[in-house]
């Protein structure tokens, strides 16, 4: 129902071959699901064979998000031990936890007591040797019934890194690791989440679904729950990790943008530490728009550390006490770095658009400055965008109106 | 737009394929895809219909079967599922009070349904609802993940339900805020990137909640209008390729915030027509793909925000026939 990026074929009739396939599979995938309709209408929940069922299906289908929810469900009652309430879980002892009606856990001491409900009825004595099978077998405390379902979604969200649902389901598991295990357990189990992040974004630079999902990790280990310690160091050390592999990943520089605020205030930075940050952030930029100039991520990275120059309206800069003649020789400098560069690349849009932005700024510091008669037309660089950039034709009218706009104004 | 009608006749709109596509999506139901997209049907059904109300057919899908079906996806608790059977959760109970908004039925919801003071109540924060009380974000349904998509879902659905006081707009507002970029877009939470659906979802929730005044207006349009590529169509986020359903969520976004004209409408409104598949009907991401009715409908709002002709005009808050919203939400004021 919804195709990205499927060519196009002709529609034939299906044959007869085609058509009994599709019979088969949509007859095993109806049984599946109404064996789990059926038991979850019944509120078997901890029925062991319900919770074989939804993985079945749940590979067939990741994206169905009921299956999921039932999933929990089994986890909640039964699999798991109950979290102690309240309080924080220390520990997570199963032994006292046998309160809950078929509670694994209560076979914790000997997986191969045949009180155990073992999520696999296959070789329940087989201890975890790697395949799936034994891994449903061997699964009893806490820890391991949180592992296994870590280990479950792996391959599920390799196949599909775009589902929803899938990494939904995952930060669900790892709250319930903070709810059930004992801190240090429970900090291990997503420090070795950032790993799978990291491999999702090798995988896919851009998958907003992982960088969001790192952003979500690292503010949690960083909360006293789990580490209690910043880790804004490390992350800031992971962007120019992923810029140097690719310079033209925005997200890495969106994340950039967003974690040099807190990198400067865990530092300490004074005034001075600040305005030597923005430069050497201004340099890092300016060595990348030299073998890229057409990269438009590092045009809207060079505009941001900019914009910090100058803030619109209530929007936070890095920044803060820089003096107007600081501001101006900032802008200056950049100013004078996009027309060198524009020597050797007259024909990019994004260096005009960059001139125009920060000529416009310029000037109005130096009307509350001193103004040296030097100022740049910002209407050289608006003709030069109508030219280069005529798709947004409309928005260029709009600002040459601003600009005779602001003009007059500063009469 | 006297100028399309001279494209060439690939380059029309298939007004009668596109009807006649839509009307064939439920008669699928031995094909395995079929199966595996149940937990999309309520979102097919609403993407379906306001395709066809877009194109003039708004009588192309049965009325009566269309409001059975949707009440029949109600829980209990007033949440909607995507099919029968299925878990309530917020995507689904939003289509189906756009669903109910679009076919003039709400009276069916009181008289069948669980009546819409229980579906807008999942929502309140005081009955424990998706709302949380601190943040003011949304969640899904009760097993979490807050994303602005639901705040947006919430203040859309409780809006056409006239129920909007049961909620905290003013703390949706501040997290809405709190997503915001230096690039004057919006992502999936405070610190997530710039992305086009999420700006749309912001957008629209700020313009539902009457606080565009905390968009930084320029800025953001001018990211959205860079989303168009030279062939003429739109990406979600720098470096990507075009998408048809890009037209949707770019372009009412911009319309949102009075600044459509910064694109070539042109150039677009051919990128859309040259997705369509001229023979059997629908709307594909790109040229020469596969077409699904998600693309199909993005589609036609697009067309619609481009004024092209023989189309109704779409709302581009609630993404409803503006005649819809103008009869649910006009009459308030």
């Amino acid at each position: 129902m919804d195709n990205h990026g499927i060519a196009r074929v002709a529609r034939t009739a299906r044959t007869d071959e085609q058509r009994k396939q599709d019979l088969e599979k949509i007859q095993k995938y109806r049984q599946l699901d109404d064996a789990i309709r059926d038991k979850a209408s019944r509120q078997s929940y901890d029925d062991p064979a319900l919770f074989q069922l939804t993985s079945k299906l749940l590979r067939l289908n990741p994206e169905y998000y009921t299956i999921w929810n039932v999933r929990r469900r089994c986890l909640t009652s039964g699999l798991l031990s109950r979290p102690s309430a309240g309080s924080s879980p220390s520990k997570a002892s199963p032994s006292t936890s046998q309160s809950a009606t078929t509670n694994l856990s209560s076979a914790t001491s000997s997986s191969s007591s045949s009180a155990a409900i073992p999520l696999s009825p296959a070789s329940p004595t087989t201890g975890k040797s790697g395949t799936t099978a034994d891994a449903e077998a061997g699964v009893n405390t806490d820890v391991d019934v949180l592992r296994f379902e870590l280990a479950f979604t792996v391959p599920l969200l390799m196949e599909f890194p775009k589902c929803y649902w899938i990494w939904k389901y995952r930060k669900w598991i790892l709250e319930q690791a903070i709810l059930r295990l004992p801190r240090p357990v429970a900090s291990s189990v997503w420090e070795a989440e950032l790993a799978l992040a990291s491999k999702m974004l090798v995988k896919d630079r851009r998958n907003f679904h992982a960088w969001g999902y790192r952003r979500y990790l690292v503010a949690r280990l960083e909360s006293t729950d789990l580490l209690g310690r910043s880790l804004v160091e490390d992350e800031f050390a992971y962007t120019t990790k992923m810029i140097q592999a690719d310079l033209s990943n925005f997200s890495a520089w969106h994340n950039r943008s967003r974690l040099m605020f807190r990198l400067l205030d865990e530092r300490n930075a004074d005034d001075k530490a600040r305005n030597v940050f923005l430069s050497t952030e201004l340099n890092l930029v300016q060595e990348a728009l030299n073998v890229g100039p057409e990269d438009q991520s590092l045009w809207y990275y060079h505009r941001n550390l900019v914009s910090q120059v100058t803030p619109s309206r209530g929007t936070p800069t890095i920044v803060p006490n820089l003096t107007a003649e600081q501001k101006i020789s900032h802008l200056e400098q950049q100013i004078e770095f996009i027309k060198d560069l524009l020597e050797d690349f007259e024909d990019i849009k994004w260096p005009y658009e960059a001139l125009l932005e920060y000529t416009l700024a310029l000037r109005k510091l130096q009307s509350n400055a001193q103004s040296d008669g030097q100022e740049d037309d910002p209407n050289l660089f608006l003709s030069k965008l109508r030219k280069l950039d005529a798709l947004q034709a409309g928005r260029w009218n709009d600002v040459e109106r601003d600009i005779e706009k602001q003009l007059k104004e500063s009469i | 737009m006297a100028c399309l009608k001279q494209l060439p006749e690939e380059l029309q709109l298939a007004t009668a394929q596109h009807v006649k596509y839509i009307q064939s999506l439920d008669t699928k139901k031995d094909e395995y895809d079929y199966l595996l997209t149940e937990h999309l049907r309520l979102n097919g059904l609403y993407w379906g219909l306001t395709a066809l109300h877009l194109l003039r057919h708004p009588n192309a899908l049965p009325r009566d079967e269309t409001i059975d079906f949707v009440l029949s996806c109600q829980h209990e608790n007033g949440g909607f599922g995507a099919a029968p059977g299925h878990d309530a959760h917020m995507l689904y109970t939003v289509s189906a009070v756009q669903i109910l908004a679009l076919v003039d039925a709400f009276d069916e919801l009181e008289t069948r349904g669980t009546g819409k003071l229980k579906v807008a109540q999942l929502y309140s924060p005081v009955m424990a609802g998706l709302q949380d009380r601190e943040k003011g974000t949304f969640a899904g349904d009760e097993w979490g993940e807050e994303d602005t998509r639901f705040l947006y879902g919430a203040l859309n659905a409780l809006s056409l339900l006239d129920m909007l006081h049961l909620v905290d707009v003013d703390k949706a507002v501040k997290h809405v805020a709190a997503c915001a970029n230096f690039d004057g877009g919006y992502g999936v939470n405070p610190g997530d990137e710039s992305h086009s659906g999420q700006i749309f979802t912001c957008v629209a929730a700020l313009t539902i909640a009457k606080r565009q005044d905390l968009i930084d207006i320029d800025r953001l349009a001018g990211w959205l209008s860079e989303r168009q590529l030279p062939n003429g169509g739109l990406n979600g986020r720098p470096e990507k390729k075009e998408d048809v359903c890009y037209s949707w969520w770019v372009l009412s976004s911009l319309s949102m915030i009075d600044r459509a004209h910064w694109i070539d409408r042109e150039k677009l409104i051919r990128f859309i027509l040259q997705s369509q598949d001229t023979e059997n009907g629908g709307i594909s991401d790109r040229p020469g793909n596969m077409v699904d009715v998600w693309h199909t409908l993005f589609g036609l709002t697009g067309l619609s925000l481009l004024g092209y002709p023989d189309l109704d005009d779409i709302d581009p808050v609630y993404c409803l026939p503006k005649s819809t919203t103008q009869r649910i939400i006009g009459k308030r004021t």
